[in-house]
């Protein structure tokens, strides 16, 4: 992480950047949480709670600087310090294990599901956003995080507190997983996958 | 193919489809790496493939998975903060 330099800020200027630079991500913000807590409810004392603390610690944002990639940071790490205990997860996934897989040879010759442009075309309730919240926690977050968020490697980096690295072999095995799901529902829309 | 390949080797090797997919996927390719992967994927049916079905799960994604803030909850945060001004 780079260094913290501490901003003083006179009050009206604390509200107008609260206003013009955080409150505007409000929809991403409330869609993360509720991706991440898969409750309503608990998504929206995720976003009270950040946005609370976003304000208390304004002075460690720079103002023009990215207030989405830093809302994020505050709003994950809220999510596990004190929401991950009480939301059920599934068990929890061995990163050593998936990376020294991603790393080897046997990568690129795994049966990748063949799941058609055409069945995709079909899905159109709520299928694709069962099978993201059916994901672990870290592989939908990665997902939300680049495909609907539209953040680089270097952003989720920071977000995440994780190397590069792995953000990109995390992302590969969130999208091979997502195939997967999405392959299954194909499969019982009656799509064969031969 | 006359272009040179844009993507940086990977232990001295070419990349391969997957890892320039990949970069392309995620958002991460210059402009070169698109061109070129544009050019690829006219010989190359299983990147061809792969790119349109990834790219429209992508699109699935965006237009399924996003939610929009409940109402009044901009200004319970306000109200929030308020108490602490």
């Amino acid at each position: 992480m780079e260094e913290v330099v501490r901003q003083h800020y006179a009050d009206h200027e604390k509200q107008e950047i609260f206003d013009k630079e955080f409150l505007p991500h409000i929809h991403s913000m409330y869609n993360f949480g509720y991706r991440l807590t898969l409750d309503r409810d608990d998504a929206k004392d995720l976003v009270q709670d950040t946005y609370f603390k976003a304000y208390r610690f304004i002075e460690s944002f720079q103002k023009g600087t990215n207030a989405k990639a830093w809302l994020f940071r505050i709003l994950k790490n809220s999510f596990i310090n004190d929401y991950r205990k009480k939301v059920k997860e599934p068990n929890k996934v061995d990163y050593q294990e998936v990376e020294s897989y991603y790393n080897s040879d046997d990568v690129d010759r795994q049966i990748t599901p063949d799941l058609r442009v055409e069945a995709l075309r079909d899905m159109i309730g709520d299928e694709i956003s069962n099978a993201l919240n059916a994901l672990d926690v870290d592989f939908r977050t990665v997902i939300i995080l680049c495909d609907l968020e539209g953040f680089k490697y270097e952003e989720m980096a920071k977000i995440l507190d994780i190397p590069i690295g792995t953000v990109r072999s995390r992302l590969h095995r969130a999208r091979q997983l997502l195939k997967e799901r999405l392959s299954e529902y194909a499969r019982s829309m009656g799509y064969k996958n031969t | 193919m006359s272009l040179p390949n844009p993507f940086p080797l990977n232990n001295g090797k070419k990349a391969t489809c997957r890892e320039m997919l990949q970069v392309i996927l995620d958002d991460e390719a210059s402009t070169e790496q698109r061109e070129y992967f544009k050019a690829h994927m006219e010989f190359c049916m299983p990147c061809f493939k792969d790119y349109e079905l990834n790219f429209a799960i992508k699109q699935l994604l965006q237009a399924k998975c996003n939610s929009v803030a409940p109402d009044g909850l901009k200004e319970q945060i306000r109200n929030r903060i308020a108490q602490i001004i």
